[in-house]
């Protein structure tokens, strides 16, 4: 009779000792102080922190925005803290969603234009045909598929907060990144927003929430706050 | 890969010149000037140097023909004649003087001089000097003087077969001479404009005195040609002309500098090599002396584009200068445009875009930009072409049939990619250098 095997899923992403300075006209300033963190497929963490705190930092490093000073980065177990920049464009294109306080949608495109702007990033190319379909899904995913030809004018603060989700879906990511994606938001619309982004750790996606919103921070598996640059 | 790049930059830089329509016609105000400037002067010099080469080519003869100066002694018309006969490949002309009018009296334009001059009036007695085709010069003896009457001295030339092909002669009006018939006893002939102007000009009698002919003859005027000489000139067949000579007239060596002589001049397509042989080898064998019998390619566009170069390259210059200035006008606008766009610049790039494509994104819209600008400047350069040439082309016969030159469309569209390139490349810089962090502390 064998051992029962204990299956422990290999963490999606990995900061070890992450530190990050700010060095520009003024004195240097340490954002990031050692920090570690760690997240599996499926897990939704939380950061809080007070403004200036480093919470936007640390959510750029771990999307390939910025490059840490020290440290660590690994993603599925492969090193990438000196990644160069079209390669991390790639890994952004396959592997992260983001998702922002405002929403950036172009005014001049629908909400479904606005969502295929993911996929018309260069990196490969699909059909047309097949764009639609993708675009249809991601908007069907966060309920505003009947929304698809409207441009963000027409579209109600919520709506556009979901379109930009389905944007950040449509590639299907394994890590979603959310900046306070609610902090335009009313507490309803905050709420619903929320849990479209939880929706998405069901499906195995990994979802880092910085917030300053208590409430929703607590709906999150993990929830971290940062403190002079370091997670208490 | 690189077509899935080629297309997103093509599908964004659709989008973005679609979303700023008013801006993207603004920078296409400047630049469709410059590219219009630059199309016009590669039209204008194109033009001008085909107009320019087909005046050449009247006197000269076309680019690239075998061009044979040979002196009309020792039989030698006769020869080339004989060996010319029936060739279209060949032609040879005869130059000899006529006066057409009343026998007897001193022309209006004695010499031959164009009619401009001939009007001032004046009596010229000094020695009279009468040079042939071939450049040799030799003092007449004075004349007895004639009085002055109803007659035009002009420059006869006889002809083997049909110039044209070697000296593209425009039709003024008539017809010119039909080589395929048999030969006339009243000899056709056609004028150039100034021997026309001539005979409007004066009531002339239509009878013709031909140095060294036997009898005054009464010949037919057929038609008027644009011939490019000052001079005038009366063109006919050189059989028709043989009916009213003595025999040995037109081959005698005495009969060169007989009140006029005798030239030849012998025109053969490009790389009739052979021919060219086989009528040196004649004339040597005749007794005409080698050295006298010189034959060389005409290179009339050789001669027209050293002239031509100067002034195609300060209007060029002048033209670069107005495309500099509509390359500035897309590159200020595009620089505005980059301001305007950052966040959508740093957005593109947090989901997955990469610098190089970043800016090639706009490079493309500036790329497109200039190439709707120069498809819009070629197609006013034709037009305001179609529209000149039906407003002025009567008036200058040499631009009759001219077309839209290739050349222009070609510069236009290479005006319109160097300033797409020029006007996007420092906007494309910034826009690939804009930071994807932006998009968090917006």
């Amino acid at each position: 009779m064998t051992a029962p095997v204990i299956q422990v899923q290999a963490p999606l992403l990995q900061l070890n000792g992450i530190t990050k300075v700010l060095k520009g006209q003024e004195e240097p300033r340490t954002i990031l102080s050692g920090v570690d963190l760690t997240v599996h497929p499926g897990q939704s963490v939380a950061i809080l922190g007070r403004s200036g705190s480093g919470k936007s930092t640390l959510l750029s490093l771990i999307g390939l925005f910025d490059r840490a000073d020290e440290g660590q980065y690994l993603l599925h177990g492969n090193d990438i803290t000196k990644l160069p920049e079209r390669k991390a464009a790639a890994l952004r294109s396959a592997e992260f969603g983001f998702v922002f306080q405002r929403f950036f949608l172009l005014k001049h495109l629908t909400a479904a234009q606005n969502v295929a702007m993911a996929l018309v990033n260069g990196q490969g190319w699909s059909s047309r045909r097949k764009r639609k379909q993708q675009v249809m899904e991601a908007l069907d995913q966060v309920g505003i598929a009947h929304l698809a030809k409207s441009k963000p004018a027409r579209l109600s603060g919520g709506e556009q907060q979901r379109v930009a989700i389905a944007r950040a879906l449509v590639r299907q990511p394994r890590v979603i990144l959310a900046d306070e994606p609610t902090g335009a938001l009313d507490t309803e619309t905050g709420n619903l927003v929320v849990e479209v982004l939880l929706g998405t750790t069901r499906q195995g996606c990994g979802l880092v929430l910085v917030t300053h919103d208590h409430d929703h921070a607590r709906k999150m598996g993990r929830v971290l706050e940062l403190r002079d640059g370091r997670f208490n | 890969m690189f077509s899935g790049k080629l297309r997103s930059a093509l599908v964004i830089g659709g989008q973005g010149i679609r979303a700023r329509k008013l801006r993207t016609f603004l920078s296409m105000v400047s630049l469709f000037l410059g590219v219009l400037a630059v199309v016009t002067v590669q039209a204008g010099a194109e033009i001008a140097e085909r107009a320019m080469l087909t005046d050449v080519e009247l006197q000269a003869g076309k680019d690239g023909t075998m061009m044979g100066y040979i002196p009309g002694e020792k039989g030698a018309p006769g020869i080339v004649e004989a060996t010319l006969k029936g060739r279209t490949d060949a032609v040879a002309m005869i130059s000899s003087k006529a006066i057409i009018g009343e026998p007897g009296v001193r022309p209006i334009n004695e010499g031959g001089m164009p009619f401009e001059y001939a009007n001032r009036g004046g009596d010229y007695s000094g020695p009279s000097v009468y040079c042939d085709a071939a450049g040799v010069c030799q003092e007449q003896k004075p004349q007895e003087k004639k009085p002055d009457g109803q007659a035009i001295e002009v420059s006869m030339v006889a002809l083997t077969g049909d110039i044209r092909p070697f000296k593209p002669f425009r039709p003024v009006s008539g017809t010119w001479l039909d080589f395929a018939t048999a030969p006339s006893l009243a000899p056709r002939i056609v004028l150039n404009e100034e021997a026309a102007k001539g005979l409007r000009q004066y009531r002339i009698p239509g009878e013709m005195m031909i140095d060294g002919a036997t009898h005054h003859v009464t010949p037919q005027i057929v038609g008027v040609v644009e011939d490019g000489n000052v001079q005038p000139r009366v063109y006919l067949r050189l059989d028709e002309l043989r009916t009213w000579m003595p025999a040995a007239a037109a081959t005698s060596e005495l009969d060169r500098f007989r009140g006029g002589g005798t030239g030849l001049e012998v025109y053969m397509q490009p790389g009739s090599h052979d021919l060219q042989q086989l009528l040196k080898a004649k004339l040597v064998g005749a007794g005409v002396d080698q050295n006298q019998v010189q034959f060389r390619v005409v290179n009339s566009k050789e001669r027209m584009e050293s002239e031509l170069k100067i002034m195609r390259l300060i209007f060029l210059g002048m033209a670069f200068l107005v495309l500099l200035i509509g390359v500035a006008g897309i590159l200020n606008v595009g620089l505005a445009t980059v301001g305007e766009r950052v966040e959508e610049f740093a957005l593109r790039r947090a989901v997955g875009m990469s610098r190089m494509l970043l800016a090639g994104i706009v490079l493309a819209e500036t790329l497109l930009t200039g190439l709707l600008t120069a498809a819009l400047a070629i197609g006013a350069g034709a037009a305001g072409l179609q529209i000149a040439l039906m407003m002025f082309g009567s008036r200058f016969p040499s631009l009759q049939g001219t077309t839209f030159p290739w050349e222009a469309g070609v510069a236009g569209v290479i005006a319109g990619l160097v300033a797409g390139v020029l006007g996007g490349l420092i906007p494309a810089i910034r826009a690939a250098r804009i930071p994807i962090a932006t998009v968090m502390r917006a």
